[in-house]
């Protein structure tokens, strides 16, 4: 039991496990191919996205980033605006979309700090400006990703979606980001207590600040890569992701108090969660009983991975 | 002789008169929109057409003014907020396309009791003194699933996507297919998915349930999430079966593509963004005394095989396919309603 609490991923590893078996069982196990290359790609979007917000979450109570969905409309409406559809501009676009995560990320932190607003709210206003600027930068028009770039998001090697790959290597970046360098150091300590965090010698702000950018420059990342994967980018794309990505944080065993997270976990709770939609939906449930059951399983996820809260 | 003379010369002032007479009395006239969602093609497709037709209608002097409101988080209480200030703003009529078909009643009632003209399109309001300007969307289900049937007379497995769950939009245009599929028993529908009207949703839904599915013969479908269900069927690498479309530009942009590699053939069904400046015209014929009928229904836009090219040609990139209306359809329209 002590060497299950110190990896709280676990459950959230287990649950998708289930879920994926009784989906299986529907077909006698004749979707597996399908099935496991499509909870792939669609989680890897979560994973990008998620695990900027792990990130912020990680610093404490309080600390929450809102304007994850409308960032990621914006970086991808503009992304995909400025290419045109031309692939010789891949790379500006790109620079682009991670050059609007940098600008959301300070403007964040400058409401949070300069103003006082609580996150929750700052991001929260901060998410009506930029939907605002995306409803406004092309109108809604979906322009078409050039087509190496389509390629590439709904291509995959060995089977292996790129998506996933790719989201692979930020949680492997994030991994070692977290516990192995002085700043995944500084964010934990942060997030058990900031004043002492403050008293420690800790560049407290600069921390802060950096996590609301790293969290914002993720979001446009999955914003770029979701409208070139579905063709285009719509104004509502990013909406599934605002409470997806506090889901896959909180079910995948971060602590939501802060100063405690967990990088697996999130893809876990990634594949989980899609797979949850699929299983109801292959087994012909409707709307509103699809609804309470993914609220009831994800409650008795989170309860049951829960039991390490025992050692408060 | 001359009697007869004056009486034609008087009755063709009349009728000249008419038209500038209808207009005279709305000059002073303001008109709002309240508006409850603006995050999808759609509906920005509606508020530009609303834009485009009331602008010249405001310089003209028909109106004294048109102003267009949306409301920011998509919710009854904060539209019925809008509302209440839009009658303390004085407007003499509120075009409303509603976030809920009966909780902005109070809302409206308040409206009518202040002697404001409420006419409600799209997204209707059930209180009698407003008026409504509905779609048939049971229709639109049912026409769906009879195209199927023509195409497809030995039947089939149909994937149904479906739009956001809990609109009373959802509720209507799945009645109809339902309907549609117990009069034609030859069809199943052998899965079932909430699309939400947005294509990217649609694609991660259809994604999910399509490894466990039969092969498909007809997909039926609610409008903007054609083309995200024919991305995840082709990425499944599957045969793909006849797509109901929604009048969105990129799924009538991937049939034409379709019809030229493989002479894919389909229809596309959706109400016109535009249906807003119908609206706009009812209720300015209503401030002007005019008798209209408090129901008044208005066809879907429909793109079939032929009207395709032409569609496409008037459509923006990434928008809706769209009609504008005039002053004399919305005539025509409440002529047909009498």
């Amino acid at each position: 039991m002590t060497a299950l609490s110190r990896m709280p991923w676990i459950w959230s590893f287990l649950a998708a496990g289930i879920v994926w078996v009784i989906t299986l069982m529907f077909t006698g196990g004749a979707s597996i191919v399908g099935l496991t290359q499509a909870t792939l790609t669609f989680a890897a979007f979560s994973v990008i996205v998620g695990t900027g917000q792990m990130f912020v979450i990680t610093l404490g109570p309080g600390n929450i980033d809102l304007s994850i969905p409308a960032t990621m409309t914006l970086a991808g409406t503009v992304a995909l605006k400025l290419m045109g559809g031309d692939s010789g501009l891949i790379v500006p676009g790109f620079l682009v979309a991670i050059a609007i995560g940098l600008g959301v990320g300070v403007a964040n932190y400058a409401l949070i700090k300069l103003l006082r607003i609580p996150p929750i709210i700052a991001t929260l206003a901060m998410s009506f400006i930029i939907q605002s600027a995306a409803i406004w930068s092309n109108r809604g028009l979906r322009i078409r990703p050039p087509e190496i770039l389509g390629d590439f998001a709904i291509g995959s090697v060995l089977g292996v979606p790129n998506v996933a790959i790719l989201a692979l290597v930020v949680t492997v970046l994030a991994y070692v980001a977290l516990e192995k360098s002085l700043y995944g150091r500084w964010i934990l300590a942060i997030g058990q207590n900031i004043r002492a965090a403050r008293m420690a010698g800790i560049p407290v702000d600069g921390v802060r600040c950096g996590t609301y950018v790293l969290c914002a420059v993720l979001a446009s990342l999955g914003g770029y890569f979701l409208a070139s994967f579905s063709g285009g980018a719509a104004l509502n794309m990013g909406a599934e992701y605002l409470l997806m990505s506090i889901a896959v944080v909180v079910i995948g065993g971060t602590s939501v108090a802060g100063g405690d997270s967990n990088v697996p976990g999130i893809w876990g709770a990634s594949l989980f969660m899609f797979l949850v939609v699929s299983m109801l939906n292959t087994y012909g449930f409707d709307a509103g009983f699809r609804m309470i059951m993914t609220g009831l399983i994800i409650i008795g996820v989170i309860v049951t991975a829960g039991g390490r809260t025992v050692r408060f | 002789m001359k009697f007869t003379q004056m009486l034609l010369a008087s009755a063709a002032i009349a009728a000249a008169a008419i038209p500038t007479a209808t207009f005279a009395q709305t000059e002073d006239a303001r008109i709002a929109l309240s508006n409850n969602y603006a995050g999808n093609s759609w509906r920005q497709a509606m508020l530009t057409s609303w834009e485009t037709v009331t602008a010249p209608a405001v310089d003209e002097g028909i109106v004294a003014a048109a102003d267009a409101f949306t409301t920011a988080e998509n919710q009854a209480t904060e539209q019925a907020a809008q509302i209440q200030n839009l009658i303390l703003q004085g407007y003499d009529a509120i075009v409303v396309n509603a976030a809920s078909p009966t909780a902005l009643n109070g809302a409206v009632r308040e409206a009518c009791d202040a002697g404001v003209t409420v006419v409600s399109f799209d997204g209707v309001v059930t209180e009698p003194c407003a008026w409504r300007i509905a779609v048939d969307f049971q229709q639109m289900g049912r026409d769906q699933v009879a195209y199927l049937a023509q195409r497809l007379p030995d039947g089939g497995n149909l994937l149904e996507i479906r739009g956001l769950a809990g609109v009373f939009v959802d509720d209507e245009i799945h009645a109809g297919i339902t309907a549609g599929v117990e009069a034609n028993s030859q069809f199943d529908v052998v899965g079932s998915v909430n699309g939400d009207w947005a294509q990217d949703v649609a694609q991660r839904a259809v994604a999910g349930l399509l490894p466990s599915l039969p092969e498909i013969d007809g997909v039926v479908t609610q409008g903007g999430d054609g083309y995200g269900a024919a991305q995840a069927i082709e990425a499944a690498g599957r045969d793909i079966p006849i797509i109901i479309m929604g009048n969105r530009q990129d799924e009538m942009a991937w049939w034409r593509d379709q019809r030229d590699a493989n002479g894919y053939e389909t229809i596309s069904l959706s109400i016109a963004p535009g249906v807003s400046t119908l609206a706009f015209w009812v209720a300015q014929q209503i401030l002007a005394g005019e008798e209209v009928p408090q129901d008044l229904v208005v066809p879907f836009l429909t793109v079939t095989q032929d009207t395709l090219d032409e569609a496409l040609e008037t459509t923006p990139e990434g928008g809706v396919a769209n009609v504008e209306y005039s002053l004399e359809d919305a005539q025509a329209v409440i002529a047909a309603a009498q």
